[in-house]
Protein backbone atom coordinates (compact mmCIF):
# COMPACT_ATOMS: atom_id res chain seq x y z
CA UNK A 1 0.00 0.00 0.00
CA UNK A 2 1.50 3.59 -0.89
CA UNK A 3 1.28 6.95 1.13
CA UNK A 4 -1.64 8.25 -0.52
CA UNK A 5 -0.10 11.56 -0.75
CA UNK A 6 2.91 10.49 -3.11
CA UNK A 7 3.11 10.00 -6.74
CA UNK A 8 2.99 6.18 -6.17
CA UNK A 9 -0.92 5.75 -4.87
CA UNK A 10 -3.46 4.75 -7.24
CA UNK A 11 -7.08 6.14 -7.50
CA UNK A 12 -8.39 3.18 -5.38
CA UNK A 13 -5.48 3.50 -2.46
CA UNK A 14 -6.70 7.08 -2.02
CA UNK A 15 -10.07 6.47 -2.38
CA UNK A 16 -9.95 3.37 0.62
CA UNK A 17 -7.77 6.14 2.46
CA UNK A 18 -9.84 8.94 2.08
CA UNK A 19 -12.77 6.87 2.95
CA UNK A 20 -11.32 5.72 6.12
CA UNK A 21 -10.35 9.10 7.63
CA UNK A 22 -6.71 8.10 6.84
CA UNK A 23 -6.34 10.53 4.79
CA UNK A 24 -7.98 14.19 4.14
CA UNK A 25 -8.87 14.82 0.61
CA UNK A 26 -7.31 18.18 0.63
CA UNK A 27 -4.14 17.26 1.83
CA UNK A 28 -4.21 14.27 -1.41
CA UNK A 29 -4.96 17.41 -3.74
CA UNK A 30 -2.49 19.42 -2.14
CA UNK A 31 -0.22 17.28 -2.83
CA UNK A 32 -1.23 16.58 -6.33
CA UNK A 33 -0.92 20.25 -6.96
CA UNK A 34 2.96 20.30 -5.51
CA UNK A 35 3.63 17.55 -7.87
CA UNK A 36 2.31 19.04 -11.28
CA UNK A 37 4.13 22.43 -10.02
CA UNK A 38 7.38 19.99 -9.80
CA UNK A 39 6.95 17.80 -12.83
CA UNK A 40 5.26 19.87 -15.50
CA UNK A 41 8.72 21.62 -16.66
CA UNK A 42 9.71 18.76 -17.91
CA UNK A 43 6.37 16.72 -18.89
CA UNK A 44 4.55 19.59 -20.06
CA UNK A 45 1.45 17.58 -19.74
CA UNK A 46 -1.21 20.32 -18.20
CA UNK A 47 -2.49 23.15 -20.86
CA UNK A 48 -4.92 23.79 -17.92
CA UNK A 49 -5.62 23.86 -13.46
CA UNK A 50 -8.44 24.20 -11.48
CA UNK A 51 -6.92 24.23 -8.14
CA UNK A 52 -9.40 26.73 -6.79
CA UNK A 53 -11.88 24.29 -7.66
CA UNK A 54 -10.25 21.08 -6.63
CA UNK A 55 -9.74 22.63 -3.33
CA UNK A 56 -13.00 23.60 -3.01
CA UNK A 57 -14.45 20.19 -3.96
CA UNK A 58 -11.59 18.77 -1.29
CA UNK A 59 -12.72 20.52 1.03
CA UNK A 60 -16.52 19.61 0.81
CA UNK A 61 -15.35 15.64 0.78
CA UNK A 62 -13.35 16.25 4.01
CA UNK A 63 -16.75 17.86 5.21
CA UNK A 64 -18.47 15.00 4.45
CA UNK A 65 -20.77 16.22 1.52
CA UNK A 66 -19.63 13.77 -0.90
CA UNK A 67 -18.77 9.96 -0.52
CA UNK A 68 -18.58 7.40 -3.51
CA UNK A 69 -15.73 5.07 -4.64
CA UNK A 70 -13.29 7.60 -6.05
CA UNK A 71 -13.49 9.96 -2.95
CA UNK A 72 -10.83 12.20 -2.84
CA UNK A 73 -8.93 10.96 -6.16
CA UNK A 74 -7.33 13.84 -8.02
CA UNK A 75 -7.95 13.04 -11.53
CA UNK A 76 -6.91 15.67 -14.82
CA UNK A 77 -8.88 15.65 -18.25
CA UNK A 78 -7.82 15.55 -21.95
CA UNK A 79 -8.61 19.23 -23.27
CA UNK A 80 -11.90 17.85 -25.52
CA UNK A 81 -13.40 17.40 -22.66
CA UNK A 82 -15.40 20.08 -21.30
CA UNK A 83 -14.66 22.40 -18.22
CA UNK A 84 -17.03 24.33 -16.89
CA UNK A 85 -15.60 28.07 -17.87
CA UNK A 86 -13.22 27.35 -19.62
CA UNK A 87 -12.62 27.08 -23.28
CA UNK A 88 -12.87 23.26 -24.91
CA UNK A 89 -8.91 23.61 -26.61
CA UNK A 90 -9.34 20.33 -28.01
CA UNK A 91 -5.61 20.43 -28.50
CA UNK A 92 -6.26 23.98 -30.67
CA UNK A 93 -5.43 27.78 -30.79
CA UNK A 94 -8.69 27.98 -32.64
CA UNK A 95 -11.26 27.14 -30.37
CA UNK A 96 -9.52 29.21 -27.36
CA UNK A 97 -11.45 31.87 -28.93
CA UNK A 98 -14.80 30.19 -29.23
CA UNK A 99 -17.19 30.23 -26.15
CA UNK A 100 -16.17 29.19 -22.45
CA UNK A 101 -18.10 25.36 -21.51
CA UNK A 102 -21.57 26.35 -19.66
CA UNK A 103 -20.86 22.79 -17.51
CA UNK A 104 -18.48 19.88 -17.40
CA UNK A 105 -18.69 17.19 -19.80
CA UNK A 106 -20.47 14.25 -18.88
CA UNK A 107 -17.59 11.82 -17.97
CA UNK A 108 -16.08 14.05 -15.32
CA UNK A 109 -19.58 14.96 -13.85
CA UNK A 110 -19.94 11.18 -13.25
CA UNK A 111 -16.21 10.98 -12.00
CA UNK A 112 -17.24 13.73 -9.44
CA UNK A 113 -20.50 12.37 -8.43
CA UNK A 114 -18.21 9.19 -7.57
CA UNK A 115 -15.78 11.60 -5.24
CA UNK A 116 -13.19 12.34 -7.51
CA UNK A 117 -11.82 15.90 -7.88
CA UNK A 118 -10.86 17.54 -11.26
CA UNK A 119 -7.46 19.00 -11.26
CA UNK A 120 -7.38 20.36 -14.74
CA UNK A 121 -7.26 19.73 -18.63
CA UNK A 122 -4.61 18.10 -20.36
CA UNK A 123 -2.12 18.54 -23.16
CA UNK A 124 -3.36 16.77 -26.89
CA UNK A 125 -2.40 16.61 -30.85
CA UNK A 126 -4.46 19.38 -32.03
CA UNK A 127 -7.89 18.24 -32.54
CA UNK A 128 -6.86 14.62 -31.97
CA UNK A 129 -5.42 14.09 -35.23
CA UNK A 130 -2.07 12.61 -33.71
CA UNK A 131 -0.08 9.50 -32.19
CA UNK A 132 2.76 11.40 -31.44
CA UNK A 133 1.50 13.36 -28.52
CA UNK A 134 3.06 16.66 -29.98
CA UNK A 135 1.51 20.01 -30.30
CA UNK A 136 3.00 23.36 -32.01
CA UNK A 137 0.81 25.49 -30.09
CA UNK A 138 1.27 24.12 -26.25
CA UNK A 139 4.50 22.34 -26.89
CA UNK A 140 5.16 18.27 -26.72
CA UNK A 141 3.98 16.60 -23.87
CA UNK A 142 7.26 15.18 -22.61
CA UNK A 143 7.57 11.06 -21.83
CA UNK A 144 8.01 11.22 -18.11
CA UNK A 145 10.25 7.93 -18.86
CA UNK A 146 12.56 9.37 -20.94
CA UNK A 147 11.54 13.28 -21.45
CA UNK A 148 13.89 13.33 -24.79
CA UNK A 149 10.93 10.93 -26.36
CA UNK A 150 7.27 11.32 -27.37
CA UNK A 151 4.45 10.19 -24.87
CA UNK A 152 2.24 9.06 -27.82
CA UNK A 153 -1.11 11.10 -28.77
CA UNK A 154 -3.44 12.16 -29.33
CA UNK A 155 -3.88 11.52 -25.79
CA UNK A 156 -0.42 13.02 -24.95
CA UNK A 157 -0.99 14.57 -21.26
CA UNK A 158 -3.32 12.09 -20.36
CA UNK A 159 0.03 9.54 -20.28
CA UNK A 160 2.28 12.31 -19.61
CA UNK A 161 0.26 13.22 -16.37
CA UNK A 162 -0.47 9.42 -14.92
CA UNK A 163 3.41 8.34 -16.11
CA UNK A 164 4.76 10.82 -14.01
CA UNK A 165 3.14 10.31 -10.67
CA UNK A 166 1.21 13.98 -11.33
CA UNK A 167 -2.32 12.22 -10.67
CA UNK A 168 -3.11 8.61 -10.82
CA UNK A 169 -6.15 9.02 -13.07
CA UNK A 170 -6.66 10.50 -16.36
CA UNK A 171 -9.00 10.83 -19.09
CA UNK A 172 -8.52 10.42 -22.74
CA UNK A 173 -10.07 10.18 -25.80
CA UNK A 174 -9.21 6.73 -28.78
CA UNK A 175 -10.57 7.36 -32.41
CA UNK A 176 -7.87 5.49 -33.76
CA UNK A 177 -5.37 4.53 -30.86
CA UNK A 178 -5.23 7.68 -28.80
CA UNK A 179 -5.57 6.07 -25.48
CA UNK A 180 -3.83 2.93 -26.42
CA UNK A 181 -0.90 4.63 -27.86
CA UNK A 182 0.20 6.53 -25.03
CA UNK A 183 -0.75 3.45 -22.87
CA UNK A 184 1.73 1.44 -24.61
CA UNK A 185 4.96 4.33 -24.98
CA UNK A 186 4.26 5.74 -21.39
CA UNK A 187 3.73 2.03 -19.72
CA UNK A 188 0.18 2.86 -18.25
CA UNK A 189 -2.88 0.67 -18.19
CA UNK A 190 -5.57 1.73 -20.57
CA UNK A 191 -9.17 1.27 -21.67
CA UNK A 192 -10.47 1.84 -24.45
CA UNK A 193 -14.35 0.40 -23.96
CA UNK A 194 -16.65 -0.39 -26.34
CA UNK A 195 -17.80 1.88 -29.04
CA UNK A 196 -21.20 3.82 -27.79
CA UNK A 197 -20.31 2.14 -24.13
CA UNK A 198 -19.22 5.53 -22.49
CA UNK A 199 -20.98 8.90 -23.22
CA UNK A 200 -19.40 11.52 -25.34
CA UNK A 201 -21.86 14.00 -24.31
CA UNK A 202 -19.89 17.60 -23.80
CA UNK A 203 -16.11 16.80 -25.14
CA UNK A 204 -15.47 18.28 -28.45
CA UNK A 205 -15.81 15.69 -31.75
CA UNK A 206 -13.78 14.20 -33.78
CA UNK A 207 -14.48 11.42 -36.34
CA UNK A 208 -18.31 10.25 -34.52
CA UNK A 209 -17.75 6.81 -36.21
CA UNK A 210 -14.77 6.28 -34.00
CA UNK A 211 -14.83 8.24 -31.15
CA UNK A 212 -14.45 6.68 -28.11
CA UNK A 213 -13.62 8.16 -24.33
CA UNK A 214 -11.83 6.25 -21.39
CA UNK A 215 -9.22 6.11 -18.48
CA UNK A 216 -5.82 5.73 -18.19
CA UNK A 217 -4.34 4.65 -14.80
CA UNK A 218 -1.23 2.36 -13.59
CA UNK A 219 -3.75 -0.36 -12.29
CA UNK A 220 -6.16 -2.30 -13.44
CA UNK A 221 -8.80 -1.25 -10.45
CA UNK A 222 -8.32 2.21 -11.33
CA UNK A 223 -9.60 1.36 -14.77
CA UNK A 224 -12.46 -0.79 -13.31
CA UNK A 225 -13.39 1.65 -10.85
CA UNK A 226 -13.67 4.52 -13.27
CA UNK A 227 -14.81 2.67 -16.04
CA UNK A 228 -17.80 1.70 -13.57
CA UNK A 229 -18.57 4.76 -12.17
CA UNK A 230 -18.32 6.32 -16.03
CA UNK A 231 -20.79 3.80 -17.42
CA UNK A 232 -24.77 4.47 -18.24
CA UNK A 233 -26.74 5.54 -21.17
CA UNK A 234 -26.77 9.81 -21.82
CA UNK A 235 -29.47 10.82 -24.25
CA UNK A 236 -26.92 13.97 -24.74
CA UNK A 237 -24.51 11.15 -26.89
CA UNK A 238 -27.02 9.60 -29.68
CA UNK A 239 -24.16 7.03 -29.81
CA UNK A 240 -24.02 5.81 -25.90
CA UNK A 241 -25.75 2.64 -25.56
CA UNK A 242 -28.69 2.06 -23.76
CA UNK A 243 -27.98 -0.98 -22.32
CA UNK A 244 -27.93 -2.28 -18.85
CA UNK A 245 -24.75 -1.27 -16.78
CA UNK A 246 -22.19 -4.12 -16.81
CA UNK A 247 -19.72 -3.38 -13.49
CA UNK A 248 -16.25 -4.56 -13.80
CA UNK A 249 -15.35 -4.71 -10.22
CA UNK A 250 -16.78 -7.32 -8.94
CA UNK A 251 -14.74 -10.27 -11.27
CA UNK A 252 -11.80 -8.18 -11.60
CA UNK A 253 -10.04 -10.68 -9.36
CA UNK A 254 -11.86 -13.67 -11.24
CA UNK A 255 -8.19 -14.78 -12.55
CA UNK A 256 -8.30 -16.22 -16.36
CA UNK A 257 -9.74 -19.79 -15.86
CA UNK A 258 -12.15 -20.91 -18.61
CA UNK A 259 -10.99 -18.08 -20.90
CA UNK A 260 -9.66 -18.91 -24.21
CA UNK A 261 -7.02 -16.29 -25.08
CA UNK A 262 -5.15 -16.51 -28.85
CA UNK A 263 -2.76 -14.43 -30.38
CA UNK A 264 -3.71 -11.76 -33.59
CA UNK A 265 -1.76 -13.25 -36.33
CA UNK A 266 -0.97 -12.11 -39.97
CA UNK A 267 -0.90 -8.49 -40.68
CA UNK A 268 -0.57 -8.22 -36.57
CA UNK A 269 2.80 -10.18 -36.42
CA UNK A 270 4.39 -7.89 -39.36
CA UNK A 271 5.75 -4.33 -39.41
CA UNK A 272 6.95 -3.34 -36.40
CA UNK A 273 9.79 -3.48 -34.22
CA UNK A 274 11.10 -7.05 -32.54
CA UNK A 275 10.28 -4.91 -29.01
CA UNK A 276 6.41 -5.25 -30.30
CA UNK A 277 6.26 -8.96 -30.72
CA UNK A 278 8.35 -9.49 -27.80
CA UNK A 279 5.56 -7.96 -25.71
CA UNK A 280 2.95 -10.44 -27.34
CA UNK A 281 5.08 -13.25 -26.75
CA UNK A 282 5.69 -12.24 -22.98
CA UNK A 283 1.89 -11.85 -22.33
CA UNK A 284 1.35 -14.81 -24.65
CA UNK A 285 3.37 -16.76 -22.47
CA UNK A 286 2.28 -15.84 -19.17
CA UNK A 287 -1.58 -16.27 -20.23
CA UNK A 288 -0.94 -19.72 -21.65
CA UNK A 289 -2.00 -18.55 -24.92
CA UNK A 290 -0.22 -20.85 -27.72
CA UNK A 291 -3.58 -20.50 -30.21
CA UNK A 292 -3.05 -18.22 -33.41
CA UNK A 293 -6.26 -16.22 -35.10
CA UNK A 294 -6.07 -14.10 -38.42
CA UNK A 295 -8.23 -10.81 -38.51
CA UNK A 296 -9.23 -11.47 -42.37
CA UNK A 297 -8.33 -8.10 -43.92
CA UNK A 298 -6.84 -6.44 -41.13
CA UNK A 299 -4.83 -4.38 -43.78
CA UNK A 300 -7.96 -2.97 -45.26
CA UNK A 301 -9.47 -2.39 -42.00
CA UNK A 302 -6.56 -0.18 -40.89
CA UNK A 303 -6.80 1.48 -44.91
CA UNK A 304 -10.78 2.14 -43.88
CA UNK A 305 -10.41 3.46 -40.83
CA UNK A 306 -7.75 5.94 -42.36
CA UNK A 307 -10.33 7.04 -44.82
CA UNK A 308 -13.24 7.62 -42.95
CA UNK A 309 -11.06 9.07 -40.36
CA UNK A 310 -9.46 11.89 -43.30
CA UNK A 311 -12.81 12.60 -44.63
CA UNK A 312 -14.93 12.80 -41.62
CA UNK A 313 -12.27 14.79 -39.68
CA UNK A 314 -11.65 16.90 -42.88
CA UNK A 315 -15.52 17.70 -43.04
CA UNK A 316 -15.77 18.58 -39.67
CA UNK A 317 -13.11 21.35 -39.68
CA UNK A 318 -13.86 22.57 -43.34
CA UNK A 319 -14.74 26.03 -42.06
CA UNK A 320 -11.49 26.49 -40.06
CA UNK A 321 -9.58 25.59 -43.11
CA UNK A 322 -11.19 28.12 -45.33
CA UNK A 323 -11.08 30.77 -42.85
CA UNK A 324 -8.23 30.28 -40.12
CA UNK A 325 -5.44 27.92 -42.13
CA UNK A 326 -2.29 30.00 -40.39
CA UNK A 327 -3.68 29.29 -36.76
CA UNK A 328 -3.77 25.59 -37.52
CA UNK A 329 -0.64 23.22 -36.39
CA UNK A 330 1.20 22.66 -39.43
CA UNK A 331 1.11 19.12 -38.43
CA UNK A 332 -2.35 18.92 -38.44
CA UNK A 333 -3.07 21.17 -41.11
CA UNK A 334 -2.43 20.07 -44.38
CA UNK A 335 -3.58 16.58 -43.49
CA UNK A 336 -7.35 17.88 -42.72
CA UNK A 337 -6.91 19.54 -46.16
CA UNK A 338 -5.86 16.53 -47.81
CA UNK A 339 -8.95 14.63 -46.40
CA UNK A 340 -10.81 17.21 -47.80
CA UNK A 341 -10.13 16.09 -51.33
CA UNK A 342 -10.51 12.63 -51.07
CA UNK A 343 -13.53 11.03 -52.94
CA UNK A 344 -16.74 10.55 -51.41
CA UNK A 345 -16.82 6.91 -53.23
CA UNK A 346 -13.97 5.43 -50.97
CA UNK A 347 -15.94 6.82 -47.82
CA UNK A 348 -19.34 5.20 -48.69
CA UNK A 349 -17.16 1.74 -49.45
CA UNK A 350 -14.85 2.13 -46.02
CA UNK A 351 -18.17 2.39 -44.41
CA UNK A 352 -19.70 -0.91 -46.53
CA UNK A 353 -16.59 -2.57 -45.73
CA UNK A 354 -16.69 -1.87 -42.12
CA UNK A 355 -20.22 -4.14 -42.02
CA UNK A 356 -18.11 -7.13 -43.58
CA UNK A 357 -15.25 -6.92 -41.22
CA UNK A 358 -17.35 -6.63 -38.42
CA UNK A 359 -18.90 -10.04 -39.09
CA UNK A 360 -15.55 -11.76 -39.93
CA UNK A 361 -14.34 -10.54 -36.34
CA UNK A 362 -17.21 -11.39 -34.74
CA UNK A 363 -17.32 -14.94 -36.04
CA UNK A 364 -14.12 -15.12 -34.85
CA UNK A 365 -15.03 -14.80 -31.15
CA UNK A 366 -17.08 -17.59 -31.26
CA UNK A 367 -13.66 -19.48 -30.46
CA UNK A 368 -11.96 -17.47 -28.41
CA UNK A 369 -13.15 -14.78 -25.89
CA UNK A 370 -9.42 -12.65 -26.54
CA UNK A 371 -7.06 -11.35 -28.94
CA UNK A 372 -3.60 -10.44 -27.74
CA UNK A 373 -2.13 -7.77 -30.33
CA UNK A 374 0.72 -5.57 -30.27
CA UNK A 375 -0.14 -1.89 -29.07
CA UNK A 376 2.56 0.22 -30.93
CA UNK A 377 5.24 -1.18 -33.77
CA UNK A 378 7.37 0.20 -31.62
CA UNK A 379 8.70 1.79 -27.77
CA UNK A 380 8.73 6.05 -27.47
CA UNK A 381 10.01 7.46 -31.08
CA UNK A 382 12.36 10.61 -30.27
CA UNK A 383 10.48 13.93 -29.75
CA UNK A 384 10.69 15.77 -33.41
CA UNK A 385 11.13 12.10 -35.43
CA UNK A 386 9.43 12.34 -38.89
CA UNK A 387 9.78 8.99 -39.99
CA UNK A 388 11.11 5.91 -38.30
CA UNK A 389 12.35 2.46 -39.45
CA UNK A 390 10.75 -0.65 -38.95
CA UNK A 391 11.52 -4.14 -40.50
CA UNK A 392 14.06 -1.80 -42.74
CA UNK A 393 11.26 -0.01 -44.03
CA UNK A 394 11.48 3.81 -43.48
CA UNK A 395 7.73 4.79 -42.68
CA UNK A 396 6.27 8.22 -41.28
CA UNK A 397 5.39 7.95 -38.00
CA UNK A 398 2.66 10.12 -37.59
CA UNK A 399 0.68 7.80 -39.62
CA UNK A 400 2.12 4.55 -38.54
CA UNK A 401 2.44 4.28 -34.74
CA UNK A 402 -1.85 3.26 -35.29
CA UNK A 403 -1.10 0.43 -37.61
CA UNK A 404 -2.29 -2.43 -34.74
CA UNK A 405 -4.50 -0.29 -33.18
CA UNK A 406 -6.67 1.02 -35.75
CA UNK A 407 -8.17 -2.56 -37.16
CA UNK A 408 -9.34 -2.72 -33.66
CA UNK A 409 -11.42 0.42 -32.63
CA UNK A 410 -12.48 0.11 -36.91
CA UNK A 411 -15.16 -2.07 -35.48
CA UNK A 412 -15.12 -0.74 -31.49
CA UNK A 413 -13.96 -3.83 -30.24
CA UNK A 414 -13.32 -3.13 -26.08
CA UNK A 415 -9.32 -3.43 -24.94
CA UNK A 416 -7.25 -2.85 -22.29
CA UNK A 417 -3.75 -1.73 -23.21
CA UNK A 418 -1.35 -3.33 -20.61
CA UNK A 419 2.17 -2.27 -19.79
CA UNK A 420 5.62 -4.14 -20.38
CA UNK A 421 8.70 -3.15 -19.66
CA UNK A 422 12.06 -5.25 -20.15
CA UNK A 423 14.54 -3.94 -17.50
CA UNK A 424 16.85 -1.05 -19.10
CA UNK A 425 14.39 -0.62 -21.79
CA UNK A 426 11.34 1.80 -22.38
CA UNK A 427 7.60 0.32 -21.68
CA UNK A 428 5.79 -0.98 -24.48
CA UNK A 429 2.10 -2.22 -24.62
CA UNK A 430 -0.09 -4.77 -25.73
CA UNK A 431 -4.01 -4.99 -26.53
CA UNK A 432 -6.39 -7.03 -24.89
CA UNK A 433 -8.83 -7.64 -27.34
CA UNK A 434 -12.65 -8.85 -26.14
CA UNK A 435 -16.20 -9.11 -27.53
CA UNK A 436 -18.03 -6.34 -27.78
CA UNK A 437 -19.34 -4.93 -24.15
CA UNK A 438 -17.06 -7.05 -22.57
CA UNK A 439 -14.37 -5.00 -20.93
CA UNK A 440 -14.77 -7.01 -18.08
CA UNK A 441 -13.51 -9.90 -19.52
CA UNK A 442 -10.58 -7.71 -20.76
CA UNK A 443 -10.24 -6.03 -17.57
CA UNK A 444 -10.17 -9.54 -15.55
CA UNK A 445 -6.99 -11.00 -18.44
CA UNK A 446 -5.21 -7.37 -17.65
CA UNK A 447 -5.83 -7.92 -13.76
CA UNK A 448 -4.47 -11.68 -13.70
CA UNK A 449 -1.32 -9.93 -15.62
CA UNK A 450 -0.95 -7.23 -12.75
CA UNK A 451 -1.16 -9.77 -9.96
CA UNK A 452 1.47 -11.84 -11.92
CA UNK A 453 3.82 -9.50 -12.21
CA UNK A 454 3.95 -9.65 -16.28
CA UNK A 455 2.64 -5.94 -16.38
CA UNK A 456 3.15 -3.53 -13.51
CA UNK A 457 3.29 -0.09 -14.05
CA UNK A 458 5.19 2.26 -12.19
CA UNK A 459 5.13 6.07 -12.22
CA UNK A 460 9.06 7.62 -13.64
CA UNK B 1 -3.79 4.12 -72.59
CA UNK B 2 -2.10 6.83 -70.94
CA UNK B 3 -0.47 7.00 -67.65
CA UNK B 4 -3.01 5.63 -65.12
CA UNK B 5 -1.10 7.21 -62.60
CA UNK B 6 -3.25 10.13 -61.51
CA UNK B 7 -1.84 13.37 -61.46
CA UNK B 8 -2.06 14.53 -57.50
CA UNK B 9 -1.08 18.47 -58.02
CA UNK B 10 -3.80 18.90 -60.10
CA UNK B 11 -6.29 16.55 -58.31
CA UNK B 12 -5.45 19.18 -54.96
CA UNK B 13 -5.83 22.47 -57.26
CA UNK B 14 -8.91 21.40 -59.29
CA UNK B 15 -10.59 19.40 -56.28
CA UNK B 16 -9.46 22.37 -53.61
CA UNK B 17 -11.25 25.13 -56.40
CA UNK B 18 -14.07 22.41 -56.54
CA UNK B 19 -15.29 22.99 -52.98
CA UNK B 20 -14.49 26.13 -52.29
CA UNK B 21 -10.97 25.56 -50.28
CA UNK B 22 -8.03 27.91 -50.98
CA UNK B 23 -5.04 26.46 -50.21
CA UNK B 24 -1.64 28.97 -50.05
CA UNK B 25 0.92 28.30 -52.20
CA UNK B 26 2.87 27.34 -48.60
CA UNK B 27 0.70 24.56 -47.74
CA UNK B 28 0.35 23.13 -51.49
CA UNK B 29 3.44 21.19 -51.84
CA UNK B 30 2.58 19.05 -47.91
CA UNK B 31 -1.46 18.91 -49.01
CA UNK B 32 0.01 16.84 -52.44
CA UNK B 33 2.41 14.30 -50.26
CA UNK B 34 -0.63 14.03 -47.91
CA UNK B 35 -3.28 13.09 -50.59
CA UNK B 36 -0.23 10.61 -51.96
CA UNK B 37 0.16 9.24 -48.65
CA UNK B 38 -3.25 8.69 -48.34
CA UNK B 39 -3.90 6.96 -51.82
CA UNK B 40 -1.23 4.78 -51.02
CA UNK B 41 -2.88 3.88 -47.47
CA UNK B 42 -6.66 3.50 -48.94
CA UNK B 43 -4.71 0.43 -51.22
CA UNK B 44 -5.73 -2.30 -49.48
CA UNK B 45 -9.49 -1.07 -48.97
CA UNK B 46 -9.89 0.10 -52.86
CA UNK B 47 -8.79 -3.43 -53.77
CA UNK B 48 -11.77 -4.93 -52.38
CA UNK B 49 -14.02 -5.88 -54.07
CA UNK B 50 -17.84 -5.97 -52.57
CA UNK B 51 -20.83 -7.85 -52.87
CA UNK B 52 -23.74 -5.23 -53.89
CA UNK B 53 -25.92 -6.53 -51.14
CA UNK B 54 -23.33 -4.92 -48.65
CA UNK B 55 -24.47 -1.71 -47.17
CA UNK B 56 -23.53 -0.17 -44.47
CA UNK B 57 -24.96 -0.01 -41.34
CA UNK B 58 -27.73 2.74 -40.89
CA UNK B 59 -27.18 2.57 -37.23
CA UNK B 60 -23.52 1.43 -35.96
CA UNK B 61 -23.40 -1.01 -33.34
CA UNK B 62 -20.51 -3.16 -32.69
Amino acid sequence: MSDPLSKAATASEIARAVMSGKAKASAVIDAALRRIAAAEPTVNAFTDLVADRARKRAAEIDAGRHLGPLMGVPFAVKNLFDIEGLATRAGSKINVDGPRASRDGALVRKLEAAGAILVGGLNMGEYAYDFTGENAHYGPSRNPHDPTRMTGGSSGGSGAAVAAGEVPLALGSDTNGSIRVPASLCGLFGLKPTYGRLSRAGSFPFVDAFDHLGPLARSTEDLALSFDAMQGWDPDDPVCTDRDIEPTMPTLHEGIGGLRIAVAGDYFTKGGEPECFEAVATVAKALGATRTVVLPHAAAARSAAYVITAIEGAQLHLPRLRTRPQDFDPDTRERFMAGALLPGSWYVKAQRFRRQYRAEVLKLFNEVDIILAPATPCSAPRLGQVMMSIGGVELPVRANLGLFTQPISFIGLPVVAVPTRKSGALPIGVQVIARPYNEATALRVAAYLEKQGTCLSTPA
Amino acid sequence: MADDKPDIARWVDEGAKAIGLPIAPEYREKVIVNVERSLAIAGPLLALALDDELTPLPVYRP
